[in-house]
């Protein structure tokens, strides 16, 4: 996987998105039950708000300050024998990684969930080199099984999936003989990768956060797969987005309760390790660990206009508040990162060429705004990236045109004047029985759907009826 | 613990990856940065809540979390956890070595405890193989129904993983309010150069999973079960 | 208390008797009404389109045409939530932002105005009927009004309201949004309408034209009966006076 997943048109992606009822109706009842979960353990921890300012102000300062954190990371790991690579790219990410295993001869490997990964392409680069790769999150190794689906939510992967979808996607790729339970399905995926862990050589994960002062990783998972793929294999590798880091446990702390609680409506999620280079007297846990920080155009995001968008914690809360995210699906935004954040991180990652609709999939709602636990204002950074894709001169000379006779016409009372005289008559063309019924390709999709009244009559309207009774008061 | 090769060390990419970012930030390299004060946006919501408070707000939260809460004493421990050992099904159980289980007069026959002595692969393969985990609680977290551990020679990373039920003994005092107050004292011993384990784990019931359909799934690569008991 | 109507193009263009409505109620309430004739738009249809240059020439319009307005008020948590943006587009320009910073401060919503600033709950309307409202996404997250409306409404006698389920999902307007993709704003829009059948009310109301619009649009092109009214014409509206012994219909 890339951060690419679909090079179709946008329109096609999304017609594929409404077309699927089942994954309609899994992202809506997803979200309308995450909404009183995340709602009551937003409400359990106080003041929600305060806390919401304080995520946002440690983001902030970490970004601010991002390359002093980062060396003091690097410090800290190196000082407990740890490696830490700094990868510019996602070529130098994936193939330090590939050579750290290559190495060793290293054949099986175990992974659990890191969207990181996916950009950098490493499961690519890696099978290419001949390894064989589980990806253990369950919902990754549906979707690996499934042929490598692409993931459609950055917290539940498998989400467009209904049960039967993945009864048959067990059955027909591992012989799975029971029902469509999900108890069932998880028990046997349980089976199967538990022995994947205890043969596994190496073991990959993410990085929630990486603290600086302490020289770790923070992993925040509920399914246990993170700890065992830290824990077992000789050698674990972490990948992480070069922003992930917290300067201490301290504010690690608040992160992960505004995490847990946003991505999940849980206080703290099953399992939340703070991790990092094998101590004396370990017995298990990794006898080599790799720390990879990952830049891949983020280091231009800093210091932007969008600078705010790598506040992100990655938590998928504005997913599940997002009306278009309900309707589309996550696999209509072709990115890995799906959504309100993708659509601000996708066209900053991959460019405009492939992504410039992705800002324009948003009513401007705000709920995504609203919600945000690090408080991005990704509805106000939507707009920022239409501001940008205007002025590269991207949007078709027609919608451009309009656009001008429109910003003429709403600045001008003169000729806002004329339009509320003959927009009455001019409408009569294109209306039947008072509603508008034909007219330009601007609202064809507007009436297709919904009834439209004529514009006003001159005489009826609004200033009309002000002026006659300003001349009825004598005034 | 060795990687060679040309460019498998930090030094290289590192500076220039650096520089990029203070370049970006249109600035120099900072090598000196002041901690905001984040704490104090925080409300303190200890308030005047006393230890029995602190156990109510434990015992409702784990209902949530589906892991059974008992109060035991230390006088009839033993009798509590093989009675739940029992419940698990029986089989083999491993236990950490923590010091405790002796000053607790705890015995398991047959079972084994977490030893460096044993090595990795030993060690694995008997928590692979418990049936049920015992360990007792660095700390407790009331608010989110966490238990917290640290790995240590006696007390390996897997062993609150491999086993099929887990159990953690926790001691009454070692309850506090929130995640706040078992990260602020973490801190501290960083910040005091003290080492600290090579993992430390926050956990809050058993392993679970929401990836089907978003339908919670309870046991999933962790244990399936986790029950705290409280003396 | 002189105040400034900001009728918005909709009402202008559309729907009068939303600015009928709003004036009457006002006046009723002792205000003095003022229409500052050279207002057109406040800009968002082309700024949410990312067309800023061409926007900020509709907003230094408006921010001049209610220059010596004491209060503006809107029938719009929309329109009035993007006045209350303005700063931050004119931010560091010598020559608007002050305009803008004013503009901000002194603008309202309809019902916020009623209920903040003259302090009014309840306006002695009454109107018979089940209704349900819809909070309008740039009423209650960007302006951040969430109470006033509903405070006005329970005051309404003989109005019966019932909640409407996922109240704070958008509707699928978001002006522009729903010509630029109309398959999803139909989806969306398809969704709110059916909670709002669900509910059984026979009113639909709102404090956004916009999105009465598009909803009440949406079914009327199902065929569905529902009555749609601006919270204005709610406030506006009397029962007829039942002479004794009549009932009332």
């Amino acid at each position: 996987m890339s951060l690419q997943t679909d090079k179709r048109d946008f329109s096609e992606r999304t017609t594929d998105g409404l077309g699927d009822s089942f994954m309609r109706n899994a992202v809506g009842s997803a979200q309308d039950s995450l909404k009183t979960r995340r709602l009551s353990a937003a409400t359990a921890l106080g003041d929600w708000e305060q806390w919401r300012t304080a995520g946002q102000q440690i983001r902030q300062h970490t970004l601010q300050n991002l390359d002093y954190y980062l060396e003091q990371l690097a410090g800290n790991i190196e000082k407990k024998g740890g490696h830490i690579y700094f990868a510019a790219t996602k070529e130098e990410a994936s193939s330090y990684i590939r050579d750290v295993i290559v190495q060793k001869k290293a054949k099986k490997i175990v992974k659990s969930k890191s969207m990181v990964t996916e950009e950098i392409e490493l499961n690519h680069v890696l099978i290419e080199a001949g390894c064989e790769l589980i990806e253990t999150d369950l919902g990754e190794y549906i979707l690996q099984m499934d042929d490598w689906d692409p993931p459609s939510h950055i917290v539940a992967p498998a989400l467009h999936k209904d049960r039967r979808q993945i009864q048959r996607v067990f059955t027909e790729k591992l012989g799975y003989t029971d029902d469509e339970s999900p108890e069932k399905l998880a028990r046997f995926a349980r089976k199967v990768l538990r022995q994947k862990f205890l043969e596994a050589e190496v073991g990959i994960t993410g990085c929630n956060f990486a603290v600086a002062n302490l020289g770790a990783i923070n992993l925040v998972t509920n399914e246990g797969n993170g700890d065992l793929t830290a824990a077992i294999p000789k050698t674990h590798i972490a990948v992480m987005g070069m922003e992930r880091i917290v300067p201490t446990l301290a504010e690690m702390e608040v992160l992960d309760n505004l995490l847990c609680r946003s991505a999940v409506g849980q206080k703290l999620t099953s399992y939340i390790t703070v991790m990092g280079p094998s101590v004396a007297g370990d017995t298990d846990g990794p006898e080599e660990f790799h720390l990879v920080v990952v830049d891949n155009g983020r280091s231009d995001i800093l210091g932007s206009e969008f600078n705010e968008a790598l506040q992100c914690i990655r938590c998928g809360a504005c997913l599940n508040v997002c009306p278009v995210y309900r309707h589309i699906g996550g696999h209509a935004y072709g990115s890995i990162y799906p959504g309100p954040i993708g659509a601000v991180i996708t066209p900053l990652l991959g460019g405009y060429d492939d992504y410039k609709e992705l800002p324009f999939a948003s009513s401007l709602c705000a709920a995504c705004t609203d919600v945000c636990p690090v408080r991005i204002p990704l509805h106000e950074q939507l707009i920022l990236h239409r501001q940008n894709i205007v002025k590269e001169n991207r949007t078709g000379s027609m919608e451009r045109f309009q656009m001008k006779a429109a910003g003429r016409l709403l600045s001008s009372p003169a000729l806002f004047g004329k339009t509320l005289r003959f927009a009455h008559p001019a409408s009569r063309l294109m209306s039947k029985h008072g509603r508008i019924v034909r007219g330009p390709e601007l609202i064809q999709g507007w009436i297709g759907a919904r009834d439209l009244s004529q514009p006003v009559k001159q005489q009826d309207s609004f200033r009309a009826w002000l002026d006659k009774r300003k001349g009825e008061s004598g005034e | 613990m060795t990687v060679s090769g040309n460019h498998h060390t930090s030094g290289n990419n590192k500076e220039s990856f650096l520089n990029t970012i203070a370049s970006k930030l249109g600035r120099e390299r900072r090598h000196e940065v002041q901690l905001p004060d984040i704490q104090s946006l925080l409300p303190d919501s200890y308030g005047s809540l006393t230890q029995d408070d602190l156990i109510d707000i434990l015992k409702e939260q784990c209902f949530f979390i589906h892991t059974q809460v008992i109060e035991s004493k230390p006088e009839i421990l033993q009798r509590t956890l093989d009675d739940l050992i029992e419940a698990n099904g029986g089989g083999s159980v491993m236990t950490s070595g923590d010091p405790r289980f002796a000053a607790y007069g705890l015995k398991f026959p047959g079972s084994f405890a977490w030893e460096e002595a044993a090595g990795r692969e030993l060690n694995i393969m008997r928590a692979e193989s418990a049936n049920t985990a015992v360990i007792f609680a660095d700390y407790a977290l009331a608010e989110s129904g966490t238990i917290v551990v640290e790995s240590r020679p006696d007390q390996g990373r897997s062993l609150h993983f491999l086993p099929a039920h887990y159990i953690a003994v926790i001691e009454k005092e070692r309850i506090v309010l929130r995640s706040t107050q078992a990260a602020a004292a973490l801190n501290r011993r960083v910040q005091a150069g003290e080492p600290l384990g090579s993992s430390i784990n926050l956990i809050s019931g058993p392993s679970n999973s929401a990836d089907i359909e978003m339908k919670l799934v309870v046991g999933v690569h962790g244990p399936l079960s986790a029950t705290y008991v409280l003396i | 208390m002189k105040v400034s109507i900001f009728s918005t193009c909709l009402v202008d263009l559309m729907t009068p008797k939303v600015g009928i409505a709003m004036v009457e109620v006002l006046e009723r309430l002792g205000c003095e009404i003022d229409y500052p004739a050279s207002q057109v738009c406040c800009g968002q249809p082309t700024y949410n389109s990312g067309y800023l240059e061409d926007s900020k020439l509709a907003m230094k319009n408006m921010m001049l045409a209610f220059e010596s307005s004491d209060y503006v008020v809107g029938p719009s948590g929309s329109c009035v939530a993007m006045f209350h943006e303005y700063p931050k587009i004119f931010k560091g320009d010598p020559d608007w932002e002050l305009k803008a910073i004013t503009l901000k401060e002194k603008s309202y919503e309809f019902t916020q105005f009623i209920v903040k600033v003259l302090g009014i709950t309840d306006v002695g309307a009454s109107l018979d009927g089940t209704a349900t409202y819809h909070r309008s996404c740039h009423m209650t997250r960007l302006l951040g009004e969430k109470e006033t409306p509903f405070q006005l409404l329970e005051h309404v006698k003989g109005l019966h309201m019932e909640p409407l389920k996922n109240s704070d999902n958008c509707c699928g307007f978001g002006g522009t949004f729903s010509v630029k993709m109309p398959d999803i704003s139909e989806q969306m829009v398809d969704e709110k309408s059916s909670c709002v059948l669900d509910t059984g009310a026979d009113i639909l109301i709102s404090a956004d034209m916009g999105c009465l619009l598009n909803i009440g649009g949406r079914l009327s092109r199902k065929g569905e009966p529902v009555k749609i009214m601006h919270i204005a014409e709610v406030l506006n509206h009397r029962n007829p006076v039942i002479a004794k012994g009549g009932s009332q219909t």
